[in-house]
């Protein structure tokens, strides 16, 4: 990892981003992803508002706002980070332009399979699909609904079995391995003349360990499918829910390691500090890569019938995946960013954001995985909390970066007042949103609960009046993407 | 626990966040000396040497240790759609209680709740499994059962309660 010893490059001269391949397509995503994400937080305001009594809601209609929400988020945190590292792959790898648009139609194909389910048939079962709740919904949705939200998963689960299929072909063409692409050259000092960027270097490990994490999910699917037409076919409830969790954990972190390309790739432009791998970056992406599959059980640490080594090991990896993200990608942010005489501008300001957002909410959710202070905090809103800073500060800042990089002209100039009041406005919605999260919490609110009890109330309407802002914030960068490529003939 | 949590939490993500917001002022600054990843290296000791003390720490005693059943007063709660059945309305302070929970249909959470809503402990209830938790209430009173993992359109009304009684002398 480069650092701060190394001379600063002249001038902030940047790369023409329509210049890059595939950028059309890639723009599209990201249009779709600013669009979902702000529709999705739209959904999240409502429920809090719904939580604090400002609104009347039924509670059937909430659950399918709610399995929406997070089956919406989670889908689109993905889609924004495949979008990203397909941008910043294709710097240096040639990648099929027919595999993207297949990815692209295949998601939107389960994005319609998944509304339908939940907007028309009622499924209401939350994105987890733990099983076997789908096939036992007390009458509130039909089987058939409970097959279409799953069939929705496997549509998008194939395409990005797809994705990740030319990603790992097309480096394992250009690096020989994806031993080589992961650094491995490095780790073991041996002479690599050309050694893989850092772009690779998370494109090789997510495309493992996100891979692994589909084809368990897809077992699962298969699993819950065949319960649903064969309700004697039965499933061990807690096998079931390791895959569903070992699945679901490694997929959306993967949707944060693969949009943490975009600092890779953009902030050297502002800092003129090229981000370099070397080995102590090899090595944290190794770690991160058995780390990420490793550390799922601290989902559950509930689960007391689980063995306990398992256990012991959910709560461990928890603490320590947090040495990667804050010893190295934060630290090295720090060394990027510092006597970078660097231009802050919304893409580089959401972008450093991001990292920031990100190392910070690992830090309630690394004390969440142990296992004595999980008693009192699972399930709770301390959840909601953790996972909301180091997705709305962190992976979604990461994406409304990119999507301000990609529209900023071909000179770096300082945030103009709009932006700057779109920035803080996202800052301050985010910050007290997740704040009262944890707050909320720490005062034993149940997570997930459609109606909530008169001394709820009023953790419930500060919340929503910062996702208030949230949307604002969201609204603004999301029309002045869309504004500006309007505007750039795109 | 919880404030002592929420409280520990704050410091650290506040201290994070200063360190951002100190690092970003700094791009108008001195660019970092040659001793910047020494200071690297300190700090991933320095997290690794905390990790293992919190670990040996909080895992030393094993968080889920059950009380034996000689002494331990044993409770069944079964769970469904949407309710819960406890098999003991009265229980004695200062007692240990194991919790036998089961469900007869999806997975559920067993959360249980003293009198101002705070959470005393909890364990998940999963199809086909019986799975336990030790808790001693020190404090009669009416204590609550809530569901604590999403189980369908009524989960938020999948409560009951029960009654802690002073110990007999």
């Amino acid at each position: 990892m480069s650092t701060a010893s190394e001379p600063a490059a002249a001038g902030h001269a940047a790369v023409e981003p329509s210049a890059a391949p595939q950028a059309g397509a890639v723009k599209l995503t990201m249009i779709l992803s600013g669009a979902v994400f702000a529709l999705m937080m739209v959904f999240g305001l409502i429920m809090r508002a719904a939580q604090g009594q400002w609104i009347e809601l039924d509670p059937a209609l909430f659950y399918q706002i709610l399995t929406a929400h997070g089956a919406g988020m989670v889908g689109t945190a993905a889609l924004s980070g495949a979008a990203i590292l397909w941008y910043f792959s294709g710097r240096h790898v040639v990648l099929t332009a027919g595999i993207f648009w297949a990815f692209l139609g295949l998601f939107l194909l389960g994005v319609v399979l998944i509304l339908g389910a939940i907007f028309v048939g009622g499924y209401g079962g939350a994105w987890t699909f733990l099983f076997p709740l789908p096939a036992l919904s007390g009458g509130a949705w039909e089987a058939g609904a409970a097959a279409a939200f799953m069939l929705g998963y496997v549509s998008i689960g194939v395409g990005f079995l797809l994705y990740y299929l030319e990603l790992g072909r097309q480096i394992h063409a250009r690096y020989g391995s994806l031993a080589r692409a992961l650094g491995w050259n490095l780790i073991l000092g041996r002479e690599d003349k050309n050694p893989p960027p850092p772009t690779i270097v998370a494109a090789a490990a997510v495309t493992i360990f996100n891979s692994i994490g589909i084809i368990l999910g897809a077992a699962v699917l298969v699993a819950s499918l065949v319960h649903l037409l064969v309700p004697g076919f039965e499933v061990d409830a807690l096998l079931a829910k390791n895959l569903i969790y070992f699945f679901g954990h490694v997929f959306i972190n993967a949707s944060i390691y693969m949009a943490v390309t975009a600092v890779y790739e953009i902030l050297p432009e502002y800092t003129g500090r090229p981000w370099k791998s070397n080995r102590l970056f090899a090595i944290a992406w190794n770690a991160v890569l058995i780390f990420v599959m490793a550390v799922y059980w601290h989902h559950l640490l509930q689960d007391v019938v689980m063995p306990p080594w398992m256990l012991v090991v959910g709560q461990l990896v928890s603490y320590f995946s947090g040495i990667p993200l804050i010893a190295v990608t934060a630290f090295s942010t720090f060394l990027y960013v510092r006597g970078s005489r660097m231009t802050w501008d919304l893409a580089s300001s959401l972008l450093v954001l991001s990292v920031a957002g990100w190392s910070v909410g690992s830090i309630p959710a690394s004390i969440d995985g142990m296992i004595s202070v999980n008693k009192v905090m699972h399930n709770t809103m301390w959840v909601p909390g953790h996972f909301h800073t180091y997705l709305l500060l962190g992976e979604v800042a990461m994406a409304f970066g990119f999507m301000a990089w990609l529209v900023r002209g071909k000179t770096i100039s300082q945030m103009g007042g709009l932006d700057r009041a779109a920035f803080v406005t996202y800052l301050a919605g985010a910050a007290g949103f997740v704040t009262v999260f944890l707050f909320s919490g720490a005062a034993s609110i149940p997570r997930r609960w459609a109606v909530h009890y008169e001394e709820w109330l009023t953790h419930d309407r500060i919340g929503t009046l910062f996702s208030v802002l949230v949307v604002l914030g969201t609204m603004v960068f999301v029309l002045r993407f869309v504004a500006r490529l309007g505007r750039s003939g795109d | 626990m919880q404030p002592v949590v929420l409280l520990i939490s704050l410091i650290l993500m506040a201290a994070l966040t200063a360190a951002f917001w100190l690092a970003a002022r700094a791009s108008r600054g001195e660019a970092p000396g040659p001793k910047a990843n020494s200071k690297r290296t300190g700090l991933i000791w320095a997290m690794t040497i905390a990790g293992v003390i919190i670990s040996v720490g909080s895992l030393r005693q094993w968080p889920h240790a059950l009380a034996s059943t000689g002494d331990a007063l044993e409770v069944h709660v079964s769970g469904g759609q949407w309710w819960w059945d406890i098999d003991t309305t009265e229980i004695p302070a200062g007692t240990p209680v194991n919790f036998n929970v089961t469900t007869e249909d999806v997975t559920h959470g067993m959360g249980i709740y003293d009198s101002g809503l705070t959470l005393l402990t909890q364990v998940q209830a999963i199809p086909g499994y019986t799975t336990k938790v030790t808790y001693t209430f020190t404090e009669p009173g009416t204590y609550q059962v809530l569901c604590m993992e999403f189980c369908g359109v009524a989960h938020h009304d999948m409560v009951n309660e029960f009654e802690v009684v002073a110990a007999e002398e």
